[in-house]
């Protein structure tokens, strides 16, 4: 059985050594595809290094193309895998080209769902399927949800309102002719729709200049004081950029720097030691760090080995905090484990991530780093808060496209159901940000809104 | 008494569902007994007597397209024709038409005693005869037993229907009808969840009483539609128009001060009622700030005197009505011949019902029309007539059928009912379509009547109609993509007076007609031979297809794309709890409704996309085992790979 006949892409791999990643298309239109991404077509399982071109012509990366003939591929369809060296960045743009070229984001699990309807599978491996979509979707949920906080998801749910409100005008219009008022004939209808237009346009402007993808994931370092926070910043950065004393209390305020592992971009932030401060100073730095900690990823919560090992690290910290915001996924960092003779190790239980290392010797860095980017980069590549954002880019370009068709049948054909069918997409591609597919009750509203009816 | 002939189909009830139910079953060959209370009441339009609207219109198109009744019927007795949404695009626009009652019910009646294989009675049905859970013969109240392999129920309104006006009530099915009291504590006793819910009416008034000249008339559309797609307009009666009034500021004063003795605001009444049909007490309550609602003054007939004033449907105590009604303008003088008032009565929850109508806990039942929780004589019918076809494949042992939603307002009206269930009396509405670009009224013959014919539910030479129209459809489409215009052509010329740029290079003329500012009659006008001899539906159809062209192709697109997952059917001795990684809710939603298809389990609301993964895995290992050799506890369903090694 073949499901659908869609063509569908995901990063397949994370970039190992050296930033090599795998971009995999699967579907129908791979053979297009790789004709346009690459400028020719390909033998079959045959290896090749060339350039990725993306729509205008520029050069992405160089790097090696394999196509696989359907049914000889992993999933029984057409199939073509990118292995580039660029680092997620470069993988990204590339991914938008293939976007473009008409394919949709995978779902997760969405490729192994193929090779299992392809009979690609026995039921042996069947049977762990189940398990990655059902994790997969609730861990990409999770991912969407947390890069959705704060003013990014308020902005893009007003949108979700405005358009249900001009839906409501355009449906009763369709739906209830007969009523003493025409909602379409008002000139409301447009100034409405040009208004969503101008906020969908600024809320891309905003995305896409990278404060969203681009410019990468925040991790927030947080901890007691003298946790060796400053240091593990240091050691990240591979500079001297923050303080360290033995003193507790030497950070006051949040510090920021960026970095990137196999190219993949984040923001490191150290902050202020968590305690109970007397000084104004260190008072507003605690109100800071709390903040920062809001709005993170990640956050590593910076702990001395010599203490006790900790086991619920969410209520540690929001005690920590003294306040009960939601906090981001957190990851434990057992500090100074050569004061402790202990080894370094990361150690990934299903609600509690520790890493032992120290900060000062720079032991256990690399085990961090990987950590880091396996949990934001895109492990279970269809699924990671990077991918959850391309995903969000995406839905909103093609929603800013069906309000542009919308507007032209509008104020050109005063065609109601064609502009109803368009803000109708336009409401789909948004909730594919938000999450909230639940069918809206729509017809409610018109009559909550309107006296309807004879 | 045992009565000495067996049916295939006994279909009890005559109203809308009940009649097309006979109809349909009779059609494909089945011999059918239609048994209702009174044959005098068959086709009766127990509201107000209008068909089609926004939505409607396109469910009876579709009835036509399938054979049924009701298109003819209104053709025969339309008296006021009208187009809503003409100035809208094609796929929202939709036909209505005020009837004469009497003219309606005699042709409904006429078609129903001239078919073939079909046979009428005249009692109240009182009980069902099961053996086990299947259902064999119904009960009359006389107590005479009728033997038949399926049953088609259609009491519309009369389930313990309970009349209400003011505080005062009585048992009834409608006015001047008796109620079912007998067939609902029956149907209490087997396993289906019975709810209650409500409608209303307005009051009849004389029409020599109200004065017309103050009043603005609303005339008919011309030219005059039709609803069949084989109808003339010269099969209308004669054509009269309808008036508009206004309620006022006293009016509203009025109906204030009789709340105290509402049946509804007083809590007497525990049915939901329709919140696009509200009574006027509900207008003025919940949208206070108005001070005036639009009433359509709408002849019930020809023959009659009475009118129908289309807005002020209520169940306030009879004083009260009168002294509105009184209060506004042009009713001044009103004598009223029949009290508005409410009715209650029961209804069975349609996620009961399998798409073919059969109810899932007894075989061989049938639920149509209002007692599944719609309202509307076009819904109704709509039911009727699936149930009816259903019902005569069942005893012919074919496959069930029953439209999806992307081919018809049908399929629409029957999976929300059996997916979704309804809180409140349903009604159809193009927002409900998905597929709305597609679902059109001017399509409905091209959507479903080759299946109709298939069924045999159509004729062969009606069939031949929309055959021979399909194909010169198909033929212009690519005669106008491969015929191109010269840019410098006398026809390129006239053309394009009628754009802002002229044509710059050539284009063929699927690609012209494409363009907004022009129609297929200004391609008739400007290229010589265009449209010689087509029909005007094959041109408006060719044109239809153009101005929607990319929107219908992404449908279709979609449509073909999910086919296979929509239609692909769940084993129905799944058991949903033995899937893992599905929450206790989704299960509990799942075993509940349970869905007969992919497609429409996806439509439960709170599914996930996940959970439709989850199951769809399910269904596909289960195919694997129950082909594969050594298996021998096929029913192990579970996806949880720690059970399975075990
Ligand atoms: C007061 C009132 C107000 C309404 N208002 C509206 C409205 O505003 N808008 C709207 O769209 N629709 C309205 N309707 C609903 C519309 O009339 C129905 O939707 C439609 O008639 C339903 O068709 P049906 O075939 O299901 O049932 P009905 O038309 O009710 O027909 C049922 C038939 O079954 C027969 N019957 C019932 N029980 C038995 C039995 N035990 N044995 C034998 N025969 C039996 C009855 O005699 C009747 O002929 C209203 C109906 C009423 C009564
Ligand atoms: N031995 C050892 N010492 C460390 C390690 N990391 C940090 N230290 C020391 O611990 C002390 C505190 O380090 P900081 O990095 O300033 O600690 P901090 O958490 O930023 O402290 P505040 O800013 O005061 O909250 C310094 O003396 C560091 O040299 C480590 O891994 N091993
Ligand atoms: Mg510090």
């Amino acid at each position: 059985m073949t499901q659908n006949q869609s063509t569908i892409v995901a990063l397949a791999t994370p970039p190992g050594k050296g930033g090599v990643a795998i971009v995999r298309v699967s579907g129908p239109l791979s053979r297009d595809i790789t004709s346009k991404i690459l400028g020719k077509s390909l033998t079959p399982r045959q290896a090749t290094y060339l350039p990725f071109i993306d729509r205008s012509g520029q050069q992405l990366d160089v790097g090696i193309a394999i196509f696989f003939q359907g049914p000889h591929s992993f999933t029984g369809e057409d199939v073509v895998e990118f292995q580039g060296h660029g680092g997620p960045v470069v993988m990204d743009m590339l991914m938008e080209s293939i976007l473009q070229c008409g394919a949709s984001l995978a779902r997760p699990g969405e490729f192994s769902e193929r090779a299992f309807y392809n009979d690609k599978m026995d039921l042996t491996q069947a049977e762990a399927i189940a398990d990655i979509i059902d994790s997969g979707s609730k861990q990409a949920a999770i991912s969407a949800l947390r890069s959705l906080n704060g003013e990014f998801s308020n902005k893009v749910h007003l949108l979700v309102e405005k358009v249900v409100q001009l839906r409501i005008f355009v449906e009763a219009a369709i739906d209830f002719p007969e009523e003493e008022i025409d909602f379409l004939a008002d000139d409301n209808v447009v100034s409405q729709l040009t208004d969503i237009i101008q906020d969908l346009a600024e809320l891309m402007r905003n995305a896409q200049q990278g404060s969203l993808l681009r410019e990468g994931m925040k991790v927030v370092i947080a901890g007691k004081p003298n946790a060796g926070k400053s240091s593990l910043l240091n050691a990240l950065s591979g500079k001297q950029s923050a303080i360290v004393t033995d003193i507790a209390g030497t950070t006051r305020d949040v510090l920021t720097e960026q970095i990137s592992i196999d190219g993949l971009p984040l923001h490191i932030i150290d902050t202020a030691g968590l305690r109970k401060a007397k000084d104004k100073v260190e008072q507003i730095g605690i109100e800071r760090a709390t903040r920062e900690i809001e709005q993170a990823d990640r956050v590593l919560l910076v702990v001395d080995a010599a203490e006790e090992k900790i086991e619920d690290v969410e209520q540690t910290l929001s005690k920590l905090l003294d306040s009960d915001i939601s906090l981001p996924p957190v990851t434990q960092i057992r500090n100074k484990c050569d004061l402790t003779g202990e080894l370094p190790d990361v150690c990934e239980s299903e609600n509690l991530v520790t890493v032992t290392m120290s900060a000062s010797e720079l032991t256990g860095l690399d085990l961090l780093k990987q950590h880091l980017k396996r949990v934001i980069g895109y492990n279970a590549s269809e699924s990671g808060v990077f991918m959850a954002r391309r995903r969000h880019i995406d839905a909103l370009t093609r929603a800013s496209e069906h309000l542009d068709t919308g507007y032209a049948q509008l104020t050109g054909m005063a065609a109601g159901e064609i502009l109803a069918e368009e803000l109708k997409l336009t409401q789909n591609c948004l909730n594919e940000i938000t999450g909230e597919f639940t069918s809206d009750d729509l017809l409610g509203k018109i009559f909550s809104s309107f006296c309807i009816g004879k | 008494m045992i009565y000495d002939k067996s049916f295939d189909v006994i279909v009890v009830g005559g109203g809308h569902a009940g009649t097309e139910a006979a109809l349909a079953a009779a059609r494909t060959g089945a011999s059918t007994l239609l048994i209702t209370h009174n044959i005098e009441t068959l086709g009766q339009m127990s509201c107000n007597p209008a068909i089609g609207g926004i939505g409607k219109g396109h469910l009876v198109k579709e009835i036509d397209a399938l054979g049924g009744v009701m298109a003819k019927a209104i053709d025969h007795s339309g008296i006021h024709f009208r187009r809503l949404n003409a100035s809208k695009g094609p796929a929202v626009r939709a036909t209505r038409a005020q009837a004469d009652r009497t003219l309606y019910k005699n042709y409904v009646r006429c078609q129903l005693e001239n078919q073939d294989l079909l046979q009428i009675f005249q009692q109240s049905v009182d009980d069902l005869i099961l053996q086990q859970d299947k259902v064999v013969g119904v009960v009359t109240q006389m107590g005479l037993q009728f033997n038949a392999k399926s049953v088609v129920l259609t009491a519309g309104t009369f389930l313990d229907g309970k009349i209400h006006i003011g505080l005062s009530s009585y048992s009834g099915g409608r006015a001047g009808d008796p109620p079912s009291i007998g067939l609902s504590e029956r149907l209490r006793e087997l396993p289906f969840n019975v709810e209650r819910l409500k409608t209303g009416t307005p009051p009849r008034i004389d029409a020599r009483s109200i004065n017309f000249k103050e009043l603005e008339p609303q005339h008919g559309d011309s030219p005059v539609p039709v609803f069949s797609f084989t109808g003339k307009a010269s099969q209308h009666p004669q054509q009269i128009p309808c008036h508009i009034t206004h309620t006022n500021k006293r009016t509203h004063e009025i109906i204030s001060g009789g709340l105290d003795r509402s049946p509804m605001f007083s809590g007497i009444i525990e049915g939901v009622g329709p919140r696009y049909c509200p009574s006027i007490e509900d207008k003025i309550t919940r949208f206070s700030e108005r001070d005036s609602h639009q009433i359509f003054i709408e002849p019930e007939g020809l023959e009659t005197f009475e009118v129908y004033p289309n807005g002020i449907s209520t169940s306030l105590p009879f004083d009260v009505q009168m002294a509105f009604v009184r209060s506004i303008k042009g009713f001044e003088n009103a004598h009223i011949t029949r009290p508005g008032y409410a009715i209650e009565y029961d209804y069975f929850d349609p996620r009961e019902l399998k798409a073919s109508l059969e109810t899932r806990h007894i075989q061989g039942l049938f639920f149509a029309g209002q007692i599944n929780g719609t309202t509307g004589y076009e819904e109704a019918a709509a039911q009727g007539l699936i149930a009816g076809l259903n019902a005569a494949l069942l005893v012919q042992e074919k496959e069930s059928w029953s439209p999806s939603r992307n081919e018809s307002y049908i399929g629409v009206m029957i999976d929300d009912l059996i997916t979704r269930g309804t809180q409140e009396p349903y009604r159809m509405f193009t927002s409900r379509a998905e597929y709305r670009l597609i679902l059109r009224e001017d399509n409905a013959d091209l959507r479903l009547s080759e299946k109709a014919h298939e069924l045999g539910l159509l004729s062969d030479a009606l069939w031949q109609l929309t055959a021979t129209k399909r194909d010169l459809i198909n033929l212009e489409i690519e005669r106008m993509k491969s015929s191109w215009v010269q840019s410098n052509s006398p026809s390129a010329q006239k053309i394009n007076q009628l754009l802002e740029k002229p044509l710059s290079r050539e284009y063929s003329q699927m690609d012209l007609l494409k363009r907004p500012q022009l129609d297929y009659a200004a391609l008739v006008e400007a290229i010589p031979g265009v449209g010689d001899g087509l029909p005007e539906p094959v041109k408006e159809q060719v044109e239809i297809q153009a101005k929607y062209a990319g929107y219908i192709d992404r449908q279709l697109d979609e449509i073909e794309r999910n086919k296979k997952q929509q239609n692909l059917k769940i084993p129905a001795q799944l058991d949903f709890s033995k899937i893992g990684g599905l929450s206790n809710e989704i299960i509990q939603k799942l075993s509940d409704t349970r869905p007969e298809t992919i497609g429409q389990a996806s439509r439960i609301s709170g599914i996930t996309p996940a959970a439709i993964s989850m199951l769809l895995i399910t269904i596909k290992k289960r195919k694997i085992r129950l082909s594969g050799t050594e298996s021998s506890d096929t029913e192990s369903l579970s996806v949880n790979p720690k059970v399975e090694q075990s």
